[in-house]
């Protein structure tokens, strides 16, 4: 049975599409203005991609906060859901999921089965999201790809200490300003990040082993920075960003039995 | 269902129900925040005791005067009073509760300019002995207090007609959400909503007339077994002035069967007894309900009771409602979720403001609740 899981986030689509447990493939592309037709350009170009007619799937899953907008899919599931299902197809002992997306972040506790036991999302804010490294690498001047990295070399970091996003980045422009060297503001800004993150996983109850999900999840400071938290580590699965995807697959697979 | 169209009418406008009664009748309209308020006492001395919600309003002229800290409900009904919006309001009556409500209560001395302005000081435990001496005295200086603004007597025979008459207005909402309870298609959790709010604000001799309309009418709708089959969930938390939160349940699945809410079973549980001082009778009420946030009964007395309510109703899980910045609900968050957790009871906590979360965020997490209790 061949089935396929679309996530379309707020920045970025992605399509996984697997073979009774099997993955055979999965594609991100930016979601852009219309979240409709990423959709079917996403499962489109993935299908493209594995030789296959997307018209020989057995069910679609959507999922994401564009998932009603996909309207040839089977059925639509939360992505809290599927993340659960995804992080344990990918490891069947991980109990705590980090989702850190484009627009928001969402922790994750799940059981033995990989169901959602108990969750909890960041409200209204862009704190401790994706987004928030995104306008932070602007205003340095480096590449997002590579902010993870030189976070790493960072070896006192600089305090950030406002929650907002817009007065976080002024303060950024103020330690600039001083002097502070671009490593440890990067490396301080990964730590606010961190900060917000943990607090909400400590809100649920972190249960290892944990797994962290989702774009920022390819981000190696923001892990680095989060296992410095919430002291222990954090597995990151070479899937981590089609996660999503990956577990409304397997949840399309229930819908034809 | 003629009955249920004109409380939804009178909910769903309450200045304009409460501009138009000091058109047609010379009743005290006297404005309160809190389910704490004695509203028998208020009742007997002529008024009619007008429940206040925040604002529809974006708020600007309140934060000259409260810290971006309090809550929506403080912030929004100040501002409709600098507004002028609440001009039908003869005086307000601030039971003492949280800090926030006690501060408002100066501020809206100070500036807001109505004709009364009365505190009622209340116990922070009610339940022993001393704090039942202590509230039988608060109860009666505000029963003097109400007597020279409103220039009126509350006698001993005004007092047990009130007292009556507020005993059948609470039986009979109990008798209203139990049959939601029962069979949740006899009447929406909107309509529901919409009742309990009129109840709050309505004359309270025509509620009456209305609600036992309305429960005759809904019992001939009910049936014996209901055939809903959307998940039962019990709403926990202060205030809900948020009709769209029920219709984003029910599309993910789920209903409200219950709640734990100031504007809901706080409201109406808990009958006064009849013989005896009346004053007394209504302090006892206070001494025996189930408390909320603000006050004290034991450390664990709001856990146990939430676990119960649920299995007593049968429920799969609790939202948590509160208004962002809400201390009393926020602090006791953490002791209450632990209850339910380890009564394997699943439970979400949703924190909203005078506008609900997007549409997108609130099916996120409606969706994903009603698939961890499947």
């Amino acid at each position: 049975m061949i089935t396929a899981g679309i996530d379309i986030g707020s920045i970025t689509a992605k399509a996984a599409v697997l073979n009774d447990g099997h993955i055979l493939g999965t594609k991100v592309m930016f979601t852009g203005y219309n979240s409709r037709q990423a959709g079917k350009a996403v499962i489109d170009e993935l299908a493209r991609e594995i030789n296959m007619n997307p018209e020989d799937l057995d069910a679609i899953v959507a999922t994401g906060y564009g998932r009603n907008s996909v309207e040839f899919a089977t059925k639509a599931i939360t992505e809290i859901t599927c993340h659960g299902v995804g992080a344990h197809f990918l490891n069947p002992d991980i109990r705590f999921i980090i989702d850190i997306g484009g627009q928001d972040s969402k922790v994750i506790r799940i059981d033995e089965a990989g169901r959602v036991v108990d969750f909890a999302m960041n409200d209204k804010c862009a704190a401790g999201t994706g987004r928030f490294l995104e306008v932070m690498a602007r205003a340095l001047e480096v590449d997002l790809d590579k902010f993870g990295d030189i976070c790493l070399q960072g070896k006192a970091p600089a305090k950030i200490s406002s929650i907002c996003t817009v007065f976080a980045e002024s303060e950024v422009i103020s330690l600039i300003s001083k002097g502070e060297t671009r490593e440890n503001i990067i490396a301080g800004i990964h730590e606010s990040v961190a900060s917000r993150v943990s607090a909400l996983a400590k809100r649920v109850g972190v249960v290892e082993p944990v797994m962290m999900t989702g774009g920022v999840a390819m981000n190696i400071g923001a892990v680095r920075a989060l296992e410095g938290k919430l002291e222990t580590s954090i597995q990151v699965s070479e899937y981590a960003q089609v996660n999503g995807a990956i577990g409304a697959a397997i949840l399309a697979g229930k819908e034809v039995g | 269902m003629e009955a249920l169209e004109k409380i939804k009418a009178i909910a769903q406008d309450p200045y304009s129900y409460a501009l138009n009664l000091k058109k047609t009748t010379d009743k005290p309209v006297v404005g309160n925040f809190c389910s704490y308020t004695p509203e028998e006492l208020v009742f007997a001395a002529g008024g009619v005791p007008f429940r206040l919600f925040g604002t529809k309003d974006d708020i600007s002229l309140a934060d000259a005067h409260l810290q971006a800290y309090c809550c929506s409900l403080v912030r929004g009904g100040l501002e409709d009073a600098l507004k002028g919006n609440l001009s039908f309001l003869d005086g307000t009556v601030f039971p003492h509760t949280c800090d926030s409500i006690q501060r408002l209560s100066d501020i809206w001395r100070l500036n807001t300019g109505f004709a009364f302005h009365i505190d009622v000081v209340l116990p922070v435990k009610l339940d022993t002995q001393s704090a039942r001496i202590y509230m039988i005295d608060v109860l009666n200086s505000f029963k003097s207090d109400l007597e020279s603004a409103l220039k009126n007597r509350i006698t001993e025979e005004k007092l047990r007609q009130a007292i009556k008459l507020y005993n059948r207005l609470r039986q009979t909402l109990g008798e209203i959400y139990e049959m939601r309870s029962k069979d949740p298609d006899s009447i929406s959790a909107t309509d529901l909503y919409h009742v309990i709010k009129a109840s709050m604000i309505t004359d309270r001799d025509e509620f009456l007339e209305l609600l036992t309309l309305l429960r005759d009418e809904l019992k001939k709708k009910i049936k014996d077994r209901t055939l809903n089959t959307h998940k039962r969930i019990i709403l926990s938390g202060g205030i809900c002035n948020h009709p769209d939160i029920y219709t984003a349940l029910e599309e993910s699945g789920a209903e409200v069967i219950w709640d734990d809410l100031c504007t809901g079973t706080r409201y109406f549980e808990g009958d006064i007894e009849e013989s005896g001082d009346p004053i007394e009778a209504i302090a006892d009420r206070y001494m025996t309900r189930v408390v909320c946030p603000a006050k004290h009964l034991t450390v664990t007395a709001r856990g146990e009771s939430l676990v119960r309510l649920v299995k007593d109703r049968n429920a799969s899980g609790v939202i948590f409602m509160f208004l962002k910045f809400c201390d009393p609900h926020a602090f006791d968050y953490p002791y209450l979720k632990k209850f339910l957790d380890d009564a394997g009871i699943p439970n979400i906590l949703l924190e909203v403001e005078e506008q609900l979360p997007s549409d997108a965020q609130l099916k996120t997490r409606f969706e994903t609740f009603v698939d961890m209790i499947d």
